[in-house]
Parts: structure tokens; C-alpha cells; sequence
């Protein structure tokens, strides 16, 4: 079983490897690294602070919108082009074959949050501003967060087409992020809208939890310039990823194990 | 053991499109059985339901009613595609691979070692002739390119039953009679081959059994002698009679008339008097060169139950294929 996985992981891989726009990713998330020195050197005595921002931003806008991307296409095309005929054919099982694509961009989403993150931290030791570990938290937590959208984009993209999986994906992922703000906002709302809001947020991954520096956090403030959670917190956090990455993965190999491939 | 490689039975499929809600019936109560050791033709028109019949014993499209087993194993069966090779229709494989590495990864999803991968897939690639091309990727291969590559990953678990849907399709008349040998040599090893085409001169010269499928429905199924006709369809006539001679009275009454030169073709009915007939060419000065009784190929068999097939069931324009729920 693991080496079958293991065998569409490390195929998906180089068919990703293949596709340019992530290298034009890299480079753009570089340069949004050095924005964020040029930037912070306009803003007197707010260097580290621009540059964390932008780098850690840059980690998750640019992984999150990668992740869709590739959870969208990856999947979609092998069934389009037909050469999942010739795989799933032989002696893999389906959910097999969904969690081998699913790993696969795993490995090409670490290996972009590690150049990023690798840029980000060049550019923190090239002004001289440190690296503390509220940073390297950071980092961790927008990786969990990349790869739990990854598992959004590669469930809707099991039943659907690469357009409309994209726009769930990004759906989902912008309310994931904004979940505590919806919540609040529908407190004084009619009953109906608050019991609807219920079920919404109950359905989407709670994704501002790996988006905690400027929030409050259990009565606290917490901030990737001073204090940022706990390695607890961080762990807990990377683990409720984990439950959305296995429950959404598990639907998507649900679905997959339905369709015909004509 | 089971003695059957394949048994399907009463196996059907029905597609309903989502937004016009109509019903379209691709296979209608298939039922035939392969037995192990033979080489078995599939042979149908485009849209007759060849395609949809192999991918759904290869677990790719589920049926709707039916039953089927392969090697014993009711399909969806893993166990039975560990000992199958399978080889679809217009293969798409991933274009950035070379043929050495399309092989190595159909090896692992075998669950084949490393030194095992190696091994077949080099005499495997030596089989099908791509020696020469194992270092270009599959992208700049030709159509017949990829279907040898398609054969040989079909291939690579050492199957005992080997499924290959068109397997002559984009091959030049040397890549079709390589597949030919192929497929006998696979029969030859005790494998089970069974291929569907349209090129019925492969079908009438390799295979065991054959059966015919059109809209949806098999129409025939047995060995080749058993479903053409033995009885003699007409007389085919080779003569030569110098150029300046009427031949007005040997064509009368005659069909598939050509004349090349001094040479002339015809066919006389089954039941024309020959001797009377071969009395006359003699009198209008003409040498026999060759008499053959016709009987019926297997190509007359398939256009007469496809014909069938398509003949209204009621009198009315068409059969339904497709209807609205």
C-alpha cells in the first residue's frame, strides 16, 4: 500500500515540478521579500516588523492560492487526459490513488513554504534583525494552513470541475480565515441567520487559527513582533489541521470510489 | 480454479445526463465468457459498446445491473488486477515520463522490487521495439510509439489474462502484425488475450473466439467457424479473354464485375449453372485462370449483425438507444 501511495506521490510530484507559474512563484514571493526590505526602510525603526509581515503573508497568500491551484488541476486533468485509466487499472485502490496525489503536493507545497520561508529569513539576517521563534511558529502554522486548503481544493476537485473548485476552495478559504469576525458579526443578526451561520462556520475549517499573530489568543494578545503562541498551541493547532486534512481526504476518496471514469 | 478468464453476465449500462435528463443505454444485457488459453476478438462499430464493456471489467466505470468476474474474481476485484494487463483505448500516459520510467512506475503499482522493474522493463522495451527511443520522452512519441508502450506497461506484472482495447489502432501494417505475433506468442506463454478492434482480417486470423457487439447488445459469440456461414454465397471467376471479345453474355446475371485488360473478374450467383457458364467463355475464346467458391468472412458475419442490429425491432424508423427518463 505505501509503496503504491508512494508511487503517484512521488509522480505527482514531478508533474508539478513541471508546471512554470510555481517557479514564477518563487521568484515573486523573493521579491515580495525584498518589497518588504525596501518597504521597511522607508518606515524608520519598522524594518523587522515590515519585513515579518510580508514575508509571513507572502508564505500564506502565495501558498494558500498555490495549494488551489494545484488541488484543483492535478486531480481534473488525470481524469480529462484519461491516464488514470491506465493507473487505477491496475492493482491500487482509489482512496490509495487520492492520497498519493494528495501527498505528492504535499511535497511540492513544503518544498515552496521552505523557499519561502528560507527567503524570509534570509532577508530578516541580511538587515541584521534576527530570527526568533515566534517566527519559525509562524512559519509552521501557515505550512498546516497551506496543506488543509491543499485537502479543501483536491476534495471539491474530486467532483468537480477545475473553475468551480476554485471558486469553493477560495470560498472556503476566505471564510476559514474570517470564521471569529462572521461569528461576531452574526450575533445580533435575525435567529435564522445566526442559526445558518452556525452551520456554515460548523462546515469550514477554522483556518484563522494558523493566522494568529494580531489576535487574541485565550484573554491574550499575541504578535509575530513580541510574543506568539505557545509550541502547545501550535501543535494543537497543526492537529485540528490534521483532522480536516483526513476527514476532507476521505470524502474526496468517498467520491472518487463513485465516479466512472468513461 | 476457474476455467473462465472472463465471465460476464447480463451486464448493462445506463448513462443519464445530468441536465436533459435523457437515458442512454451503452451496454444492454451482455453476457459471454472467455475461456483461459484463448485469444478472444471483441469486435463492434464505433458506439457499439466495446469501450464501455472493457473499462467496466477493469473497474473503471461501475454497471448499472449485471454481474462479471475476472480470473474468478467478481469485478471490482484488486486481486484480479494484480494478474491482468491492461492496455486502453488511445493510451494516454504522462508525457514527461520516458518509456523506462512509465514501466518502473506500472512495476511499483504491481508492487514489483526495484531488480524485478529493471529487468522487465528492459525486455519488455526490447519486445515492442523502443530500444532507440528510451531516452526521448513520451511526449515526442508517435501514435504507434505509445501504443508499444501502452503494450509493454500492459504487460509488466507478467498477466495471465491481457486486455487491450484497440490494440492495432495507429500501427502501420508492420506494427499490427508485430501486435499479431504478440498476442499469438502471449497464447503460446498459456495467457488469455482478449482485444476488441475494428480490423476484422486480425480478428479472422489469430483469434479463438470471437463475438460481435452492436448497440449495446451481443449479437454473435462463438469461434470464427462456427458463426460465418459454410454455405457458398457465390462463384468468384478470374478469366482472360482477349481485349476485342464481348463479354455482354458472361457478365449477364453476374455481380463484382471488373475488367483490367484482358482480364476479367466476376461473381456468379451460388446457384448459376458453371459449367454451362464456363462452356460459354470457352466458345468466346477465353482461358480460365481461377474458380473459388465464396463462402461468407467473417467481415459479411459483421456487417450482417450490425445491419441487424440496427433494423427497427417494430417496424417503426429506429430502435431506441436513447430515451428520456
Amino acid at each position: 500500500m505505501i509503496g503504491r501511495i508512494w508511487a503517484i506521490a512521488l509522480n505527482t510530484f514531478r508533474e508539478a515540478a513541471r508546471i512554470r507559474v510555481l517557479y514564477g512563484i518563487v521568484v515573486l514571493v523573493i521579491g515580495v521579500n525584498l518589497l518588504g526590505v525596501v518597504l521597511g526602510e522607508m518606515v524608520t525603526n519598522e524594518q523587522a516588523r515590515v519585513a515579518r509581515d510580508v514575508g509571513l503573508t507572502g508564505i500564506s497568500l502565495f501558498g494558500s492560492l498555490t495549494a488551489i491551484f494545484l488541488g484543483v488541476f492535478l486531480l481534473y486533468t488525470e481524469v480529462q487526459r484519461r491516464t488514470i485509466h491506465a493507473i487505477v487499472s491496475k492493482p491500487i485502490e482509489r482512496w490509495e490513488f487520492v492520497v498519493g496525489k494528495y501527498l505528492g503536493m504535499v511535497l511540492v507545497l513544503t518544498v515552496l513554504v521552505g523557499l519561502f520561508a528560507v527567503a524570509l529569513i534570509g532577508m530578516l539576517l541580511i538587515q541584521d534583525l534576527g530570527v526568533s521563534s515566534a517566527v519559525l511558529k509562524a512559519v509552521v502554522l501557515a505550512w498546516f494552513e497551506v496543506l488543509t486548503v491543499a485537502a479543501i481544493a483536491i476534495f471539491f476537485s474530486s467532483f468537480s470541475t477545475p473553475f468551480m473548485s476554485g471558486i469553493f476552495a477560495l470560498a472556503m478559504w476566505g471564510f476559514g480565515r474570517v470564521t471569529p469576525e462572521i461569528e461576531a458579526a452574526s450575533r445580533d443578526a435575525a435567529p435564522w441567520i445566526r442559526t445558518l451561520t452556525k452551520i456554515t462556520l460548523e462546515i469550514v475549517p477554522d483556518l484563522h487559527l494558523f493566522a494568529v499573530s494580531g489576535r487574541t489568543i485565550e484573554g491574550e494578545h499575541v504578535s509575530i513582533h513580541a510574543e506568539l503562541v505557545s509550541w502547545g498551541y501550535v501543535a494543537m493547532a497543526s492537529l485540528h489541521g490534521l483532522g480536516w486534512i483526513v476527514g476532507l481526504l476521505a470524502l474526496a476518496a468517498l467520491l472518487f470510489h463513485r465516479r466512472d471514469f468513461v | 480454479m476457474s476455467d473462465l478468464a472472463i465471465d460476464v453476465k447480463e451486464l448493462t449500462k445506463t448513462y443519464r445526463t445530468p441536465l436533459a435528463r435523457r437515458k442512454v443505454e451503452a451496454l444492454r444485457g451482455v453476457s459471454f465468457t472467455v475461456e483461459r488459453g484463448h485469444i478472444f476478438g471483441f469486435v463492434g462499430p464505433n458506439g457499439a459498446g466495446k469501450t464501455t464493456t472493457i473499462r467496466t471489467l477493469m473497474g473503471l466505470i461501475r454497471p448499472t445491473t449485471g454481474s462479471a468476474k475476472l480470473l474468478g474474481h467478481a469485478i471490482p476485484s484488486r486481486e484480479a488486477r494484480f494478474k491482468v494487463g491492461f492496455l486502453p483505448e488511445a493510451p494516454y500516459f504522462y508525457d514527461y515520463l520516458t518509456v523506462g520510467e512509465l514501466l518502473d512506475l506500472a512495476g511499483r503499482l504491481f508492487g514489483l522490487s526495484a531488480s524485478v522493474r529493471k529487468k522487465r522493463a528492459g525486455e519488455l522495451i526490447a519486445r515492442v521495439g523502443l530500444e532507440r527511443a528510451q531516452s526521448q520522452s513520451l511526449k515526442k512519441f508517435s501514435k504507434g510509439m505509445l501504443q508499444r508502450a501502452g503494450l509493454a506497461q500492459a504487460l509488466m506484472n507478467d498477466p495471465e489474462l491481457v486486455v487491450l482495447d484497440e490494440p492495432m489502432s495507429g500501427l502501420d501494417p508492420i506494427g499490427r502484425k508485430e501486435v499479431r505475433d504478440l498476442i499469438v506468442e502471449l497464447r503460446d506463454q498459456g495467457k488469455t488475450v482478449f482485444f476488441s478492434t475494428h480490423i476484422l482480417s486480425d480478428v479472422e486470423a489469430i483469434t479463438d473466439r470471437v463475438a460481435i457487439i452492436a448497440r449495446g447488445q451481443l449479437q454473435a459469440h462463438g469461434t470464427p467457424a462456427e458463426l460465418v456461414r459454410r454455405t457458398i454465397l457465390g462463384i468468384d471467376i478470374m478469366i482472360r479473354l482477349p481485349q476485342e471479345a464481348d463479354h455482354a453474355d458472361l457478365t449477364a446475371g453476374a455481380e463484382r464485375i471488373r475488367r483490367h485488360g484482358d482480364e476479367l473478374s466476376l461473381t456468379l450467383p451460388a446457384d448459376a449453372d458453371v459449367d454451362a457458364w464456363l462452356a460459354r467463355a470457352h466458345a468466346a475464346g477465353a482461358k480460365i485462370v481461377q474458380i473459388v467458391p465464396r463462402h461468407e468472412t467473417l467481415e459479411d458475419l459483421f456487417l450482417r449483425e450490425v445491419a441487424l442490429a440496427d433494423a427497427p425491432e417494430d417496424g417503426s424508423d429506429d430502435a431506441p438507444k436513447e430515451t428520456r427518463a
